[in-house]
């Protein structure tokens, strides 16, 4: 098949691409906690830091969590300080980043990769966490984490299946997944590595350093209270900058909480998403639980997956390397 | 080096455009890249010119493109209205199969001497691809709009140097013009002026948070939304050595934020000669306990606070009453001091 071919080439062309995969977590490791874009009341973190204690995890709380100017959880510098601080410290062999919100794509290009380059750790979570993801994918092929976060801990939701996936993620399990499928998917097995996340964010980021590479990946994204038209607008500029021409497969999340306009766009999210893509002959599964709600599993960026679409089940399993 | 960075860094301003063409043949350039400096420039209408009315976005009804029709006849001009006034597919003129033949007979009939577009909303991207342009670039027409029409202006600049008109559109057109106020109606006869071939001339009034200084290059701009949704594809601006303006509706603060960052990281405000920021108007307020706490002034201020060009705020181009009629792709001078900015047309 066509894009196995691709695959198979692009390995002959380069061999010797090579995938950085921080350490993955022990008992007694330390996980930093920071706010890189909105605000975040401790209270509303307590959970998360409690279970992750529970799980055996030792915290570090950085100072932007709690803080607060105006909208963000602190000035520009602040929290660029504070995420540098979280990076450049060995002890900490993770950083979750307690939300999302609007702010990374302020301070990433401030951000001194140096240090982490040499010594990767795990970056966790999602949302506008997509522009972290996308640019460490991009420009240094290290591998991150999008994954639930501190939100996704309280009420009790701790235990269910998403967020206890961040865990086995963190102690280096292989992830397996899988859910029912959907009447657009288009079926087929491929492997490849997994890139993506927020839709909004994949699109602001294209033209700039930190744009997502898609050619031979399974790309996945997801969003949450847009506008259908919009939806349809940022599936079009992904394609106009053919980020979906050489897809091994596409993975779409759950696209929640749609809005639309007084004159109705006249077709639902997935319908918009199955008319951008009817072209292409790659796997593509839809309603894949990644999303802005509950259903939300950790999905390693960077690592390599089997995406399988059949008729009833899609399954993601994570591979060697 | 970028080749396209490396022209525009060899050529200082105010060189005249044949000997730079020279330059560039010299340099090797394809045609695609010679749009900063040589701008292709329609033919001006002359009284009897015909008028297409289309629409490549939203739906309008055949009613409400009555006020313009009749103010096009009062300015000489015959109107032919396409097939998509008056179409629909839910918030579609008609859809993407109608809307670029309409458009693509309009760019095509030597009968039809500009082309405006009856509204915006959304779809000009879903059918941008499908046009072609080949009869169009040879006997090029002003296309006159905004908003979504944004995609066109953006289009023709970036793949063709062909100038277009960023103005009001038929929805804009009042239907009793004793109650529009003065600067919509000066905003409107705009229009005709950039059609007739006046050289243009625009003043905004002073701004403390204005940066004064003066620039000259090649405007190019529009909605910041579609600017954004046009980045990394084939219809991205290259801003490098012009005056951009930006004008938004409808948006979060936060959004607005993120658009403006959006530019400078992707290289677009480095290298301006002049920034105009236009209305921004209609803001969506922010959810409550997410205020974005700062206005546009303080959002642009901070973004470009590295670079040396002159920045004017509150320029009357947006999705509000005075939004006058821009040449896109044509030269024009900058001057921001104390007392305003006058924007003017260079020939």
């Amino acid at each position: 098949m066509h894009f196995k071919r691709n695959t198979v080439r692009e390995q002959i062309k380069n061999p010797n691409i090579m995938i950085i995969i921080p350490p993955y977590l022990k008992a007694g490791d330390t996980i930093g906690i920071v706010c890189p874009a909105g605000v975040m009341p401790y209270e509303k973190a307590h959970t998360a830091i409690t279970v992750l204690q529970e799980w055996g995890f030792m915290t570090k709380t950085g100072s932007t969590l709690n803080g607060q100017y105006h909208y963000f959880s602190g000035t520009d510098e602040e929290r660029l300080n504070d995420f540098q601080k979280m990076m450049d410290d060995d002890s900490v062999k993770a950083i979750l980043c307690a939300r999302g919100g609007y702010g990374v794509g302020r301070i990433i290009d401030q951000i001194n990769f140096k240090n982490f380059k040499t010594n990767p750790k795990w970056i966790v979570g999602f949302s506008d966490i997509t522009i972290l993801h996308s640019h460490i994918f991009s420009k240094y092929r290290i591998a991150s984490m999008h994954a639930p976060m501190a939100a996704a801990f309280n009420n009790g939701e701790y235990k269910n299946n998403y967020v206890q996936s961040l865990h086995k993620s963190l102690l280096g399990e292989k992830m397996n997944y899988s859910c029912k499928s959907h009447v657009f998917n288009h079926s087929g097995s491929v492997t490849g590595r997994l890139v993506g996340g927020n839709l909004s964010l994949l699109a602001h980021l294209q033209g700039t350093v930190s744009e997502i590479k898609t050619k031979n990946k399974i790309l996945f994204i997801e969003d949450v209270g847009e506008y259908i038209y919009n939806i349809d607008r940022m599936m079009r500029q992904l394609k106009r900058g053919g980020k979906l021409d050489n897809l091994a497969g596409l993975i779409i999340g759950g696209f929640t909480q749609m809005r639309d306009t007084d004159i109705p766009f006249g077709q639902t999210v997935e319908e918009v998403i199955r008319d951008v893509i009817h072209e292409y002959d790659y796997p593509v599964c839809f309603n894949f639980p990644v999303s802005h709600e509950k259903e939300n599993y950790t999905l390693k960026v960077g690592l390599k997956y089997k995406l399988t679409v059949g008729k009833t089940r899609v399954e993601l399993l994570e591979k060697e390397g | 080096m970028n080749r396209k960075h490396f022209i525009s860094s060899i050529v200082p301003l105010g060189v005249s455009i044949s000997p730079v063409s020279q330059l560039i043949k010299k340099a090797g350039l394809k045609t695609g890249e010679l749009e900063i400096l040589s701008p292709k420039i329609p033919k001006y209408l002359q009284p009897g010119a015909t008028i297409g009315i289309t629409c490549p976005s939203g739906y309008i009804s055949v009613e409400d493109i009555q006020p313009a029709i009749l103010k096009l006849q009062s300015w000489g001009f015959a109107s032919t209205v396409g097939k998509t006034i008056g179409a629909r597919d839910f918030s579609f003129a008609g859809d993407d199969e109608l809307r670029t033949l309409d458009l693509q007979q309009m760019l095509d009939d030597d009968g039809i001497d500009a082309i405006l577009f009856a509204r915006g909303g959304y779809g000009a991207v879903r059918i941008i691809d499908r046009l072609d342009f080949t009869k169009f670039i040879k006997n090029p027409k002003w296309l006159v709009g905004f908003s979504d029409a944004t995609v066109f202006h953006a289009h023709l600049n970036r793949n063709f140097g062909i100038a277009s008109i960023h103005s009001k559109m038929c929805n804009s057109f009042p239907e009793d013009w004793t109650k529009a106020e003065p600067s919509q109606i000066d905003s409107i006869d705009s229009i005709r002026k950039c059609l007739v071939g006046d050289q243009m001339e625009y003043t905004a009034i002073p701004n403390e948070n204005n940066r004064t200084g003066k620039a000259e290059g090649i405007l190019i701009g529009g909605n910041l939304s579609i600017l954004q949704n046009l980045a990394g594809t084939q219809s991205d601006i290259n801003t490098a050595g012009k005056i951009l303006f930006v004008e938004e509706v409808e948006e979060y603060l936060y959004n607005v934020d993120r658009m403006l960052w959006n530019l400078n990281r992707s290289g677009k405000l480095e290298k301006l000669q002049g920034l105009i920021l236009g209305g921004f108007t209609k803001l969506k307020p922010d959810d409550p306990g997410e205020e974005f706490g700062r206005t546009i002034y303080e959002m642009v201020t901070r973004i470009v606070k590295d670079c040396a060009y002159p920045v004017c705020f509150d320029f009357p181009v947006g999705h509000q009453k005075n939004n006058y009629a821009l040449k896109c792709g044509m030269k024009h001078k900058l001057s921001v001091n104390l007392n305003g900015c006058i924007l003017k047309e260079t020939r």
